[in-house]
């Protein structure tokens, strides 16, 4: 089955910009794996990303892709999404793309409960442009930004989420591509708005400067935070899992 | 048929094939979206009140990427909350419409009142060098055919169209021939899902990123401009009244170009109904007869910047400004430029 997956890579802009140990690789993959065993095509997919590196994340897909503008490409996967129903959108995007700068569209086109499946990669940071604080840095963190630490709490998506009568929200870890692939499948399959929030790590512009040596490392650190919960309850912060309703 | 401008704006755009149309509410705009709603059976269209202008923008460059024809109508802050996604649109060659009924500014300014404050923004308000089809209807029956046209240009050079207006225009009534011989334009390509294409705004090559590489740069630019000029040579819409008695022409466009219409015996008159690209060759082909050119238009100078870089002369101003069209004072105001 894996072997299939790779009619879903774009081959020909492989090496992408993305650093040696970067999470993004195993998002796609899980990606990847879940078209395949969704059955999708690039006849009925189109993937849409912000800006960002998670944002370059589109145009690795050999489907229709959309690289938009920062912060909007969930409006742009809305119109896709009601102007031809039939397509399977997802949007791949990061946490500074889609609650930073794109807060407002995630927060009304969840409301609106349109029937795509966002996919984020919550880095914790704006790596591409050198690692500023994002609106999901840990308080305390330094980052470029904010050199005496992260003054600010990190914005809790999930609660959001949970504000809509209808909703589905996945927590899942970059490093677990089995249920990075699951929690996606299920968010597809879900009828409506899904969010799949992958905790994620950027070595090279967060990591090293909280003194990972390197991405193996910070891998084990971010494991070692989340524990699973199966029971669909709501998820505590360091719980991977579903909430719907 | 009886009816408002904005109506015939909606009217023009159902008539040119609008399926999707994504907006947010704005003083003067807002009608065009109640009466496209009304106007079309509910399984004919589909509508979006977006959280912003910006969402409005986006969401109607994806619906213009899936293959329908798309448009969002809006006024001065709204249109100024678009031009992220007006930028977009040209890299992406997406083809849409994006009304912009010109209210006077800036910020709230006078909501109701007529302006035409955004002549350059169209050009000049969105990030990159490119420029943008405009067209400014005078009359309800040309709000109507230029929504057809606006739509035909933008799939014709596949790329975004601005249809202007205004205030005034949007709720002027007058009669209205619904009935139409244009040709109406085909969505040039195929909509996304069917492939394997990449749409990005970074500057790239048939949608492969090469970001480092100005020959890239410049036939990426070259495929974003090219058919915008040359799309734009079939609309070259302008009306001309020659008056080899007089030795001043007088340039207006949209409403103020109504008043002006009474001064047929004094002036020659000069209407561009296409404003970008500007007329160069009819504009010095008229200017050429006469010793005074006079501009008149509903703000501080923008188009009369345009008109002298493009005549190479001097060219009068006079200001239409706060709101106020009083024809006697336009005209007082005309008698003292041409004093200067």
């Amino acid at each position: 089955m894996s072997n299939n997956t790779e009619k879903y890579n774009f081959q020909k802009d492989v090496p992408t910009i993305w650093c040696p140990g970067c999470g993004l690789f195993m998002i796609k993959k899980a990606m990847m794996d879940s078209f395949n065993e969704l059955g999708w095509t690039n006849k009925n997919t189109v993937v849409v990303s912000g800006i960002g590196c998670t944002g370059r994340g589109a145009g690795y897909f050999n489907v229709d892709s959309l690289h938009t503008t920062h912060g909007r490409a969930i409006p742009v996967a809305e119109g896709i999404k009601l102007a031809n129903p039939k397509l399977n959108v997802i949007v791949f995007s990061g946490d500074g793309d889609l609650f930073g700068i794109g807060g407002n569209h995630l927060l009304h086109a969840s409301r609106r409960n349109i029937d795509i499946t966002v996919v984020c990669n919550s880095n914790l940071i704006y790596g591409l442009t050198g690692g500023q604080m994002s609106p999901e840095t840990p308080k305390g963190l330094k980052t470029l930004t904010t050199p005496d630490g992260a003054p600010y709490n990190p914005i809790r998506v999930q609660k959001i989420m949970m504000a809509n009568k209808q909703h589905f929200y996945a927590r899942t870890l970059a490093s677990d591509i089995n249920h990075i692939k699951d929690s996606i499948k299920k968010a597809v399959a879900w009828p409506g708005f899904a969010y799949v929030k992958v905790e994620s790590f950027c070595i090279t512009n967060f990591g090293r400067k909280l003194g990972y040596k390197n991405a193996a490392e910070m891998v084990v650190a971010r494991k070692k935070e989340f524990t699973y919960q199966e029971k669909e309850n709501v998820l505590k912060r360091t719980e991977l899992g579903i909430v719907h309703s | 048929m009886f009816i408002s401008g904005n109506e015939a704006i909606s009217k023009g755009c159902i008539a040119a094939g609008a399926s999707y149309l994504a907006g947010y509410p704005i003083t003067p705009a807002s009608d065009i979206m109640v009466y496209w709603l009304e106007n079309l059976k509910k399984d004919e269209r589909i509508f979006l009140q977006t959280e912003d202008e910006i969402a409005a923008m986006h969401s109607i460059i994806g619906a213009s990427l899936a293959g329908r024809k798309a448009f969002t109508p809006t006024s001065g802050p709204g249109f100024s909350l678009m031009q992220e996604g007006l930028g977009l649109a040209f890299a992406y060659r997406a083809p849409l419409v994006l009304v912009n009924v010109m209210r006077q500014g800036p910020s709230t300014g006078m909501p109701t009142l007529f302006s035409q404050d955004e002549i350059m923004q169209t050009q000049f308000g969105t990030h990159g060098d490119h420029t943008a089809i405009v067209f400014y209807p005078n009359s309800v029956q040309e709000c109507f055919d230029l929504a057809i046209d606006s739509f035909n240009a933008a799939c014709e050079s596949s790329s975004p169209v601005i249809l202007l207006s205004d205030a005034y225009l949007a709720r002027m009534y007058e009669n209205v021939n619904l009935q139409t011989d244009k040709k109406i334009a085909n969505y040039p390509f195929e909509g996304v899902g069917t492939g394997t294409r990449h749409f990005t705004g970074l500057t790239n090559d048939n949608g492969r990123p090469d970001t480092k590489n100005e020959k890239t740069f410049v036939k990426w630019m070259d495929r974003i401009r090219k058919p915008i000029f040359e799309t734009a040579e079939k609309y070259s819409m302008y009306d001309y009244h020659k008056n080899s008695d007089s030795d001043t022409l007088v340039i207006s466009f949209g409403t103020t170009s109504r008043i002006v219409s009474e001064w047929k015996k004094e002036f020659a008159l000069f209407r561009p109904i296409r404003l970008f690209p500007v007329l160069e060759k009819e504009l010095n082909e008229a200017a050429k007869n006469y010793k005074n050119v006079v501009l008149i238009e509903g703000n501080y100078g923008q188009y009369t910047q345009v008109v002298q870089a493009a005549l190479k002369r001097e060219v009068r101003h006079v200001g239409v400004l706060g709101g106020k069209i009083d024809p006697n004072q336009i005209y007082q105001q005309v008698k003292d430029v041409l004093k200067k």
